[in-house]
C-alpha cells in the first residue's frame, strides 16, 4: 500500500474496500459503492451556514449580567467546544485521507472536516462579541489542565494511526528500528488503529459534543445567550450527520462484507471499544464537576449532567453494536435538549424567536407517476 | 381514506392516527423515545421492531439494523409491535 495522489493503475473503484485499497484516482460520483456517503455529502452541503448570519449581539449584555460561576460554566464550555472542533477540523483529513480508497467516502471526509472548520470560526464570532479581548479565552485553552487532559485522550488515537500509517507506507510490514526504537508493523495492526480511531471519533461526536450542547442549551432555556444557542443548534445539526456517518463506517466495518479482515479487527477491538466509551463517560463526569465547581445553574447541575452522560452513552453504544454500559440510566433527565437539537423546519422550541436557518438546494427533482395520483382537472 | 393502525409497545396498545407519524404517536402516548432531527438522518429515535412492516417514502440516511425502524419517518403498513416503554416506567427504574 503506497499512497499516491493520483494512482495511475486503472481500477474498478466499485471493487475497492472503504480503506486500504488502491488510492483514489478519478473523483467520480456517477457510480458509488456506498451511495450513503454521497447522500451525506448532499445533506451536509444543504446544511451550509455562515457564523456571521447569526446575530449574537444580545449575548453581550446577557453575558455581562451572568453571575461569576455561570460565566465560568459558559466560557469553560465554549473552550471545550473550541478544542473539540480544532481537532475535528483537521484530523479526519490527515488521518483518513491517505487510507481511503472510495471517491464518495474520500469526499465525505473532506466535506465533514470542512464543516468542522465552520464551527471553529463560529466560536471566534461568539467570543469576539462577548469579551473585549478574545485572546483571554483562546490563550487559556492551552494552559487549562482540565481541557488539556481530555485533549490528549481525544487526539492520541488519531496520532497513533497517523504515526503507524507513516511507518507502514514507508517501510512496509516487518520489524523496523527507527531512531533506536523498534516497531512491529503489520496491516492487521494498522487496521486495528483505524478502527479504534473511528470509534474514538464516534465517542467524541456521540457523547462529548452532546455534553457541551446540554450546557449551551441550558442557558437558552432561560432565554440567556440565545445567539450562542442558535449557533450551537446549527452545529448540533451538522454533528448529528457526522455521527451517523461514523456509525455507518463502523457498522460496515463490523459486517465484514466490505473487507472480511475488518470484521475480525472489529471483534478484536470489542472490549477496548467498550472501555473507550466508559472512559469518555467518566472523563465527562469529571468535567461536569469542574464546570459546576463554584455552583450550579437553574436547570442543570452536576448530578443531572452525570445522568445525561450515562443515558447518552448507553444510547450511542447501542448504535454501534455495543452493550450499554450503564444499566440504570434508562431515561433522559433533560428531555428539553431534544427540542433544541431538532431540525428547525419544525419550530418545536417555543422560545425560538426566529427560524435559525433555512435549507438551500433541498428540492427533490425526481417525480413519479404516483405523485400525480391525487391531481384532478 | 387511510385507517388508524394498531401499535403495541412494551406497556400499552394504542391506535396510530393516519395524520401523525409513529414518533408523534409514541410521544402523545407518553413513551420514552429519543429524537433529534425528526427527518430520518440522525437515527436518534431508532427502535426495535418485533412484528409488522413499515415503508419509507425516502430511504433514511441513518444506519439501521435489520430489525430497527425510524419512528420519525417510517409509514406503518400493518399493526406493529415495537420495543419502547413508557416514560413513567423508565423514571421509576432509574
Amino acid at each position: 500500500m503506497k499512497y499516491s495522489t493520483f494512482s495511475l493503475l486503472d481500477n474498478d473503484q466499485l471493487k475497492e474496500p472503504m480503506f486500504f485499497g488502491q488510492s483514489v484516482n478519478v473523483a467520480r460520483y456517477d457510480q458509488q459503492k456506498y451511495p450513503i456517503f454521497e447522500q451525506l455529502i448532499e445533506k451536509q452541503l444543504s446544511f451550509f451556514w455562515r457564523p456571521e448570519e447569526v446575530d449574537v449581539s444580545q449575548d453581550r449584555s446577557d453575558y455581562r449580567n451572568l453571575p461569576d460561576h455561570e460565566k465560568h460554566i459558559f466560557i469553560s464550555n465554549l473552550k471545550y467546544q473550541i478544542l473539540l472542533d480544532s481537532i475535528q477540523g483537521r484530523s479526519p483529513n490527515v488521518a483518513f485521507l491517505p487510507l481511503v480508497s472510495l471517491p464518495e467516502l474520500e469526499t465525505w471526509i473532506e466535506t465533514w472536516s470542512f464543516s468542522e472548520t465552520i464551527h471553529s470560526r463560529s466560536y471566534t464570532h461568539i467570543i469576539r462579541n462577548i469579551v473585549n479581548d478574545p485572546a483571554v479565552v483562546f490563550d487559556d485553552i492551552m494552559r487549562n489542565q482540565h481541557i488539556i487532559e481530555r485533549a490528549t485522550d481525544i487526539s492520541k488515537y488519531y496520532d497513533d494511526l497517523i504515526q503507524y500509517t507513516l511507518l507502514y507506507t514507508k517501510l512496509g510490514a516487518g520489524t523496523h528500528t527507527v531512531n533506536g526504537k523498534t516497531h512491529q508493523v503489520n496491516l492487521f495492526e494498522l487496521k486495528r488503529k483505524l478502527y479504534l480511531c473511528m470509534m474514538s471519533v464516534n465517542v467524541l461526536e456521540a457523547i462529548r459534543f452532546y455534553v457541551s450542547f446540554a450546557c449551551s442549551f441550558a442557558f437558552a432555556e432561560r432565554r440567556l445567550m440565545e445567539g450562542n444557542a442558535k449557533i450551537i443548534r446549527l452545529i448540533a445539526r451538522d454533528e448529528a450527520l457526522h455521527l451517523v456517518a461514523t456509525q455507518h463506517i463502523i457498522n460496515i466495518m463490523q459486517e465484514g462484507k466490505d473487507d472480511p479482515e475488518m470484521a475480525e479487527v472489529a471483534r478484536s477491538c470489542h472490549a477496548e471499544s467498550i472501555k473507550m466509551f466508559k472512559h469518555a463517560a467518566q472523563q465527562e463526569k469529571e468535567w461536569a464537576k469542574y464546570l459546576f465547581k463554584d455552583g450550579s445553574m437553574i436547570g442543570l447541575n452536576n448530578v443531572i449532567l452525570d445522568q445525561y452522560i450515562e443515558y447518552i452513552t448507553n444510547h450511542r453504544m447501542r448504535a454501534v453494536g455495543l452493550e450499554p454500559a450503564f444499566e440504570k440510566a434508562t431515561h433522559n433527565p433533560i428531555p428539553w435538549i431534544n427540542a433544541w437539537t431538532s431540525s428547525d423546519n419544525v419550530q418545536v422550541a417555543p422560545q425560538e424567536v426566529e427560524v435559525s436557518s433555512y435549507l438551500v438546494g433541498q428540492i427533490n427533482s425526481e417525480i413519479s407517476a404516483d405523485d400525480l395520483g391525487d391531481f384532478e382537472l | 381514506m387511510k385507517k388508524a393502525i394498531q401499535i403495541s409497545t412494551e406497556d400499552l396498545v394504542f391506535q396510530l392516527d393516519p395524520s401523525e407519524t409513529l414518533l408523534e404517536g409514541l410521544e402523545r402516548t407518553g413513551h420514552q423515545v429519543e429524537y433529534q432531527c425528526r427527518s430520518g438522518y440522525c437515527g436518534s429515535c431508532r427502535v426495535t421492531l418485533h412484528s409488522g412492516r413499515v415503508e419509507y417514502q425516502e430511504q433514511p440516511l441513518a444506519y439501521l439494523q435489520e430489525n430497527e425502524i425510524l419512528p420519525c419517518c417510517c409509514r406503518p403498513l400493518e399493526p406493529l409491535e415495537v420495543s419502547v416503554g413508557l416514560i413513567t416506567k423508565a423514571k421509576k427504574s432509574a
